[in-house]
């Protein structure tokens, strides 16, 4: 009951209130670049804040934090292509494409973790921030790389088309400079890089004029964003039915994955309290939907978007902010509590 | 009654991520300029809906002599034969000032 009772926040119910309203055929909308607007600022706003609380941090857990994003940036997409492949469901290139998301990370779903720790007055460490902007792009490197490996093994296995793809490859071949530009320079990366910096950097009495836009408005836009989501993954869910059960037992399996390997980085390796050891499990357990779709768009064109794109946003989204965000809170208690 | 001249109207519907990579074909291709509009809709992609970044298509329009059509067309081809998806289609039109497409942006 418990629980149930920490998720009465407004932050999620908003979500449930757009995903409700999607339901139920309303025809409540909101502006098209809305949300476009609202995650901007949230960025901006969650780096300004991270950064200013890494100033006076030590660097050495933070450098250790960046290791280890990098480290479960690589490792998790790995083990979500390994696991795709096992169902012998999903074909290679869609494999290397939907793991790709589960590397990296999804600020809306951070974003409810933190709403949803200050409501229980639990406080947590500011090192996640960093590892949020760190894990976007290690997890579009792997699976840039596990795409063209499985356009290199398809063509020597001579699979249908194998070699037609082997000479014209996604863009990733012939562009794979181009691609990695885009991974590090992809517009959210750059915004909470450089927010944080600008947090770190700043003189503290003039930080402290910005917490009105920082702090005092910043749950009110958190609403309005996950209520935008909320509707988005009402329309992406309806869509489940084309990803098969193998995939819906998939976007909800490999989050428990990544949020197990996530908790026991955060809490055992690199010995943060129960805020911080949730915050890095939810950063294991979430599905990118901003940084890595277009990416994947781009580089593996093979790869069916509404594949990716309803597991991120339809399953593994709600799954994370209703069931996942309490239960990982949970095992952080028991791992570090 | 005003003289007109035939040219052909290319318009190609696809997502945004690609935006640059075919302003650069069209560039190439010696074209004049080109239009781009925000669209939204479903297809073999799923549906598109232009709420959020990753699910925005664009409508691209690109009007040009029908001797260097088939150079982008080629280019187009290509992009769909890697798995892209384009919903691409030619348009004869006419136009009142035909030397506005013949001279190319670069």
């Amino acid at each position: 009951m418990s629980a149930l009772s920490n998720l009465l926040i407004p932050a999620v119910l908003f979500f449930a209130l757009g995903f409700i309203a999607r339901a139920i055929k309303s025809d409540l909308r909101v502006p098209p670049d809305l949300a476009k607007v609202l995650s901007i600022y949230l960025l901006m706003a969650i780096g300004l804040h991270g950064g200013y609380a890494l100033g006076k941090a030590e660097l050495s857990t933070a450098f250790n934090s960046v290791l280890w994003a990098i480290i479960l940036g690589f490792t998790l997409p790995l083990i979500g292509y390994g696991l795709l492949l096992m169902t012998r469901k999903v074909d290679h290139m869609n494999s290397a494409a939907i793991a790709a998301h589960y590397g990296s990370v999804s600020a809306g779903t951070f974003l409810t973790a933190i709403a949803y720790l200050d409501n229980l007055n639990i406080s947590y460490e500011s090192y996640p921030v960093i590892m949020l902007a760190v894990m976007e792009s290690p997890a579009i490197i792997v699976g840039l790389l596990l795409a063209s490996w499985s356009r290199h093994r398809l063509a020597v296995t001579g699979n249908s088309g194998g070699t037609a793809v082997l000479q014209q490859g996604g863009m990733a071949n012939g562009q794979l400079s181009g691609l990695l530009h885009e991974a590090f320079t992809n517009g959210s990366v750059v915004l909470l890089i450089g927010s944080m910096v600008i947090g770190a950097i700043a003189a503290p009495a003039s930080m402290e004029k910005l917490s009105p836009f920082i702090d005092d408005i910043f749950m009110g836009v958190l609403c309005l964003f996950l209520f935008e989501m909320g509707m988005e993954a009402a329309r992406r869910i309806r869509e489940f039915r084309k990803v098969g059960a193998v995939l819906l037992v998939f976007g909800i399996v490999m989050p428990l994955i990544g949020g197990a390997i996530g908790l026991v980085v955060g809490g055992l390796v690199l010995e943060m309290g129960v805020g911080g050891t949730l915050l890095v499990g939810v950063l294991g357990a979430s599905a990118s939907y901003i940084a890595v779709p277009p990416a994947m768009r781009l580089a593996v064109p093979e790869a069916n978007p509404s594949f990716y794109l309803t597991l991120s946003l339809g399953i593994t989204f709600p799954f994370n902010v209703i069931i996942g965000i309490p239960l990982y809170h949970a095992l952080a208690e028991r791992l570090v509590g | 009654m005003h003289r007109l001249f035939p040219e052909k109207l290319v318009t190609v519907i696809t997502s945004d991520v690609l935006e640059d990579h075919l302003v650069a074909r069209i560039r190439n291709r010696g074209a004049s300029g080109y239009t781009i509009v925000r669209a939204r809709g479903a297809g073999s992609s799923g549906e598109q809906s232009g709420m959020l970044d990753i699910d925005t298509n664009i409508k691209l329009h690109v009007i040009m002599p029908p001797e260097r059509l088939t150079g982008l067309l080629d280019d187009l081809e290509l992009l769909i034969k890697k798995g892209y998806h384009l919903t691409v289609y030619v348009s004869d039109v006419s136009v009142l000032s035909p030397e506005k497409y013949s001279e190319s942006m670069e």
